[in-house]
């Protein structure tokens, strides 16, 4: 079953809708099905790391919470809320391909190219920025670069190491900038591409989105 | 004569705030020449390439005066993605100039930007990987190729639009030997193929020594000569700044040459040259 990319956003803004308008148990177990959906489209290292990354960052939001002095059920509805909001993101991420998501947000959602091909820039130019990175560092290390002594002596020490990464990453964007002119990056970029066609399977997760999001107001 | 693709006259060019980078250029580029830009570095041979393809001066800015004509039409109020339909540009950072995501979509996109319908693009996409030694390699991850492939893919995009010229600014600049003469027979085998207009920057010129037809050799922004490429061989060869930018083989030939007042044939490879100095008689370095 195939579902479209179009539908995988709706569905991912639906879930981040409906964490604010159904209960806590309903939210859980939302959870509970992402988790389940997530392990079973990708299972590799990567995504483990998301999840725990994601599960470090919402018990530190529940213990700043509790330190500011919410009741402890606010801070966890609180934290619960966030993590199935940002891990419906990551659903679809795993399911589809950026350029896919791209296309569809200047397709069908009307965003300007510019801001949808940050997406796949974005995700293109990150591998090449922390390589650049490691470069720098090794390259400043060599001239004398040490990351030693108190936190204000090292932020101040890695101004040599923040600098040439931004000129580098600078020049390679004005670089980037001039191949997607001579490509002829503009309005037509993506719309010429071959759209993606709304299946069966599209067509009840949507009526399904449709009836969970008006439930609440059915009563 | 021979008709000129590309035409530069009279063309002074300056960044903002900056010197001239070029000056009183007057040069002309044969249709289906192999042509290598040579020069030290500061020479103007990057901002000579992007004279070509309209981007100096219409998309960097700065001041200018003259005239580059290329295809027979003014670069001037002409869009940069419009004259790189016909004059495919590889720049010397080719990491930097791959936008997507998948060799496929890499390929695709110049084509699908311009319109063209995705049944035609697809054909196209197969052909020029095919083209460049990538077959079947459309759904590829680009961090699944490696830095030489990563460049074929380039040259194949850029192939993809079918262009008239292509202009490349030192292409192998980051690339072994191996990978630069692998890259340059390639190169060859589509400016055979399709007759090609093929520019090429290169500081290196023994890489081209055996496919290149003609030579522009520029010195502080100024042209010091744009000849076929023995001519301005002989002219880099006075100068003794330039002499050593002369191809090995050929700073041999033409010491040989000026040292017993003979002429040689025009080398392309050490083995026609062992093959001519063995014939008139020098033998393990006596005449």
């Amino acid at each position: 079953m195939r579902i479209s990319a179009f539908t995988q956003i709706i569905v991912t803004v639906a879930v981040t809708a409906w964490v604010f308008i159904l209960p806590v148990k309903a939210v859980a177990t939302i959870l509970v099905f992402e988790l389940a959906l997530l392990l079973s489209i990708k299972r590799d290292r990567m995504t483990m790391a998301a999840i725990g990354g994601l599960a470090v960052f919402t018990g530190l939001m529940i213990l700043f919470q509790l330190l500011f002095g919410s009741p402890l059920e606010v801070a966890l509805t609180g934290g619960l809320r966030m993590l199935v909001m940002t891990m419906a993101f990551l659903c679809m991420l795993a399911a589809t391909r950026i350029q896919d998501i791209a296309q569809t947000l200047v397709d069908r959602f009307h965003l300007p190219c510019e801001y949808a091909f940050m997406l796949t820039t974005a995700l293109r130019f990150v591998p090449n920025f922390l390589a650049d990175s490691e470069i720098t560092l090794d390259a400043q290390s060599c001239r004398g670069y040490s990351n030693r002594g108190n936190c204000v002596k090292r932020l101040l020490s890695y101004v040599v190491v923040i600098r040439p990464l931004v000129m580098r990453a600078v020049a390679k964007s004005e670089t980037l900038a001039l191949s997607m002119e001579l490509k002829g990056f503009g309005s037509n970029t993506y719309k010429n591409m071959p759209r993606e066609p709304l299946g069966a399977a599209d067509f009840i997760v949507l009526g399904l989105v449709v009836v969970l999001s008006t439930y609440p107001f059915w009563k | 004569m021979m008709e000129s693709v590309i035409r530069l006259e009279n063309f002074y060019f300056a960044y903002n705030k900056s010197e001239l980078v070029l000056q009183d250029i007057d040069l002309e580029i044969k249709k289906g020449s192999f042509t290598v830009v040579a020069g030290p570095s500061g020479a103007g041979k990057t901002t000579l390439c992007k004279a070509m393809t309209g981007i100096v001066p219409f998309y960097m800015g700065g001041r200018y005066s003259g005239d580059v004509q290329v295809l027979g039409e003014s670069t001037k109020g002409r869009r940069v993605s419009d004259i790189a339909m016909r004059v495919g540009l590889m720049l010397e950072d080719y990491e930097s100039q791959l936008v997507s995501l998948t060799a496929g979509e890499e390929v695709a996109f110049s084509l699908l930007n311009h319109g063209f319908a995705p049944e035609e693009v697809a054909e196209r996409t197969r052909k020029a990987l095919e083209d460049v030694g990538l077959p079947g390699r459309e759904s590829y991850q680009l961090d699944e190729l490696s830095g030489g492939q990563r460049q074929r893919l380039l040259l194949a995009a850029t192939l993809a639009v079918h262009p008239e010229i292509i202009v490349l600014d030192e292409p192998v600049s980051a690339m072994d030997p191996d990978g630069a003469h692998s890259l340059y027979e390639l190169l060859y085998a589509i400016h055979q193929r399709y007759g090609t207009t093929i520019i090429v920057v290169e500081h290196r010129v023994d890489y081209l020594l055996p496919y290149v037809t003609d030579m522009v050799v520029l010195k502080e922004g100024q042209l010091v000569t744009a000849d076929t490429f023995a001519a301005a061989a002989r002219t880099m060869y006075e100068d003794e700044e330039l002499r050593p930018l002369v191809p090995a083989l050929w700073q041999v030939k033409l010491g040989v040459e000026r040292r017993f007042g003979i002429t040689l044939g025009e080398w392309r490879t050490e083995a026609e040259a062992a093959a001519e100095l063995q014939l008139l008689g020098f033998e393990g370095g006596n005449a």
